[in-house]
């Protein structure tokens, strides 16, 4: 436990450190959804939620494939693993790290959104919290399992921008598909980010309970730790 | 008293063959220098015995715990000083060594004195809280060699430590490793530096395309190369053909071509060299400049494996 807040301080220490990553991480989504608050209104919410699910996957993925790498490439990771540090120390420390910083951000989207940007939203805080737990719970076991079979910052840049946008856009948060094929159905049925975006909109502006999504919760945290589980299995076969 | 037993071990990347049926043995308090040229398979042997890359075959026991089936209990005996700086550039020296001493198993109690004690062996003690991405070169690799030392392994094993860097970074360098003796550290030293191994190192083992092709103390091994002298001629304009009209000479062992020099192994130097400078001549060629060398662990490395140990 003692190794694995340490590896979390230190990747918390690295990112406040980085003025570019920080941008990225808050800058950016902040501006998307100030600009999103120009639509009109019937839209504007929907939008706001799906940069905020969008943003956060990217994040998620990008620092997951990127963290991993990077200490490849110093040798800090090899370092850590000529310890007696498993890989159980070391993907729980990416894993409070990633769903910490992901926290903080989706928070600060929200909360902007609502007094900034002014979104119809007034109720239904707490459930919104779950949701977003859930959600990022997910996204963050994806990431991890996904980092461990990417060889390149490149690559970690093109599965980003797949799974998050194939999930964003397709899945019908933006825009709504009309007479939508089988394909972009299934793609609205799994992605993580139409469920999390839909039910935050659910909760936020219907006032619905934890309880009637308590399904799709169920199987967000499922396949997360199916991934998780699978993604240090996957490093365990390395070298 | 053996610290360290690496037997018959194997490692490939793909078809290449890294590391090809390496064993040798560390005995506790001394220095062992690995030497052999880049691409010999230092750093993947390094790898196999802290446990980081898994061998394909062959065994290590260090301190009688083998890193295949008892991973933990040795690897807590071994510290690393890996070839490139494995550090965090935007934290102090004092907060890389204090994360590295608690993934090393330092208890918290004991961290601060650990992190204290390793940055004065290293002289880094005065410039504990800065960032280390304004060190220089020769000070990270300082910090590089305190983070392996952070919790007092018996075993130390450094790759390549002074690659790079300024003379006087160098000596410290050197001098630090010396003291390590006097701390009841056992020290691997990898280098393809013969003047470093020849100066730190009570027995070596010399390594080619993944093998060790000598082992010894350095008495030994010089013993062994003892009967070959390494000649270097300087040549304006070294003509083609020389390489073979030399080989072809009696008492040539190798002969090498290397940036307007050649270096020739041979068992007789008197003889060798008139037939040599006349083929020189012969050829078109001019001399510069000739150098009797006395044996030394080059002359037996070129001996050995026809090739020399840098380019
Ligand atoms: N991860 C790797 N993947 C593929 N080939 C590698 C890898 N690591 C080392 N090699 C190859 O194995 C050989 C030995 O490398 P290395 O152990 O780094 O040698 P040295 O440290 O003596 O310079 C080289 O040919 C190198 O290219
Ligand atoms: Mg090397």
């Amino acid at each position: 436990m003692r190794k694995t807040w340490a590896i979390v301080m230190v990747g918390v220490r690295q990112v406040l450190a980085d003025p570019a990553y920080l941008m990225f991480l808050v800058g950016l989504p902040v501006m998307m959804t100030w600009m999103m608050s120009f639509l009109p209104v019937e839209v504007y919410e929907m939008a706001i939620l799906g940069v905020l699910v969008m943003f956060v996957g990217l994040n998620v993925i990008t620092s997951a494939g990127g963290y991993i790498l990077g200490e490849k490439q110093t040798g800090t990771w090899q370092r850590m693993l000529a310890s007696t540090t498993t890989y159980w120390h070391i993907m729980a420390g990416y894993f409070i790290r990633l769903f910490v910083m992901a926290t903080a951000q989706s928070l600060i989207l929200l909360l902007s959104g609502k007094y900034l940007f002014g979104a119809p939203w007034d109720h239904g805080f707490l459930a919104t919290i779950v949701v977003l737990m859930v959600y990022i719970f997910a996204m963050t076991g994806l990431a991890l399992f996904l980092a461990g079979f990417l060889k390149s910052q490149e690559q970690v840049q093109a599965v980003a921008m797949g799974v998050v946008m194939v999930g964003t856009m397709l899945g019908g948060i933006f825009f709504q598909i009309d007479d939508p094929s089988f394909v972009i159905k299934l793609i609205a049925t799994v992605s993580p980010q139409s469920w999390a975006a839909n039910a935050l909109r659910d909760v936020l502006t219907l006032g619905v309970g934890v309880s009637s999504l308590l399904t799709p919760m169920l199987w967000m945290t499922a396949i997360g730790t199916i991934l998780l589980i699978g993604g240090v299995m996957k490093l365990q076969t390395e070298g | 008293m053996i610290l360290l037993e690496v037997n018959g071990l194997k490692k490939a990347f793909g078809s290449r063959k890294a590391v090809n049926g390496a064993s040798f043995t560390v005995r506790r308090g001394e220095v062992f220098g690995l030497l052999g040229p880049n691409g010999a398979g230092k750093s993947t042997t390094i790898s196999l015995i802290c446990g980081v890359l898994k061998a394909n075959a062959g065994s290590v026991v260090v301190d009688g715990f083998s890193v295949g089936t008892d991973g933990a209990n040795a690897k807590k005996r071994i510290g690393i000083v890996p070839q490139e700086p494995a550090l965090y550039p935007t934290l102090s020296a004092r907060a890389n060594l204090r994360f590295w001493g608690t993934i090393n198993d330092v208890p918290a109690d004991e961290l601060e004195e650990a992190v204290n004690y390793v940055l004065q062996v290293v002289g880094l003690v005065d410039r504990a809280d800065e960032k280390i991405a304004k060190f220089s070169g020769g000070m990270k690799r300082r910090l590089n060699i305190a983070a392996g030392l952070i919790h007092s392994p018996k075993l130390l094993i450094m790759d390549e430590p002074t690659v790079g860097i300024d003379p006087q970074s160098r000596n410290h360098i050197l001098e630090t490793v010396k003291n390590l003796k006097d701390k009841d550290i056992t020290v691997i030293y990898t280098s393809h530096y013969v003047e470093e191994v020849e100066y730190l190192c009570d027995r070596v083992a010399v390594m080619d395309n993944g093998e060790i092709i000598a082992e010894g103390t350095l008495p030994e091994l010089l013993e062994q190369g003892s009967q070959f002298q390494e000649l270097t001629i300087s040549v304006d304009t070294i003509p083609d053909e020389i390489e073979n009209a030399i080989q072809a000479l009696p008492h040539a062992e190798e002969v090498i071509v290397q940036n307007e020099q050649l270096k020739l192994v041979t068992s007789n130097a008197e003889k060798l060299l008139p037939s040599a400078f006349a083929a020189i001549i012969g050829l078109g060629g001019t001399v510069s400049e000739i150098k009797i060398h006395k044996p030394n662990l080059e002359s037996l490395f070129l001996k050995l494996t026809g090739k020399a140990l840098r380019d």
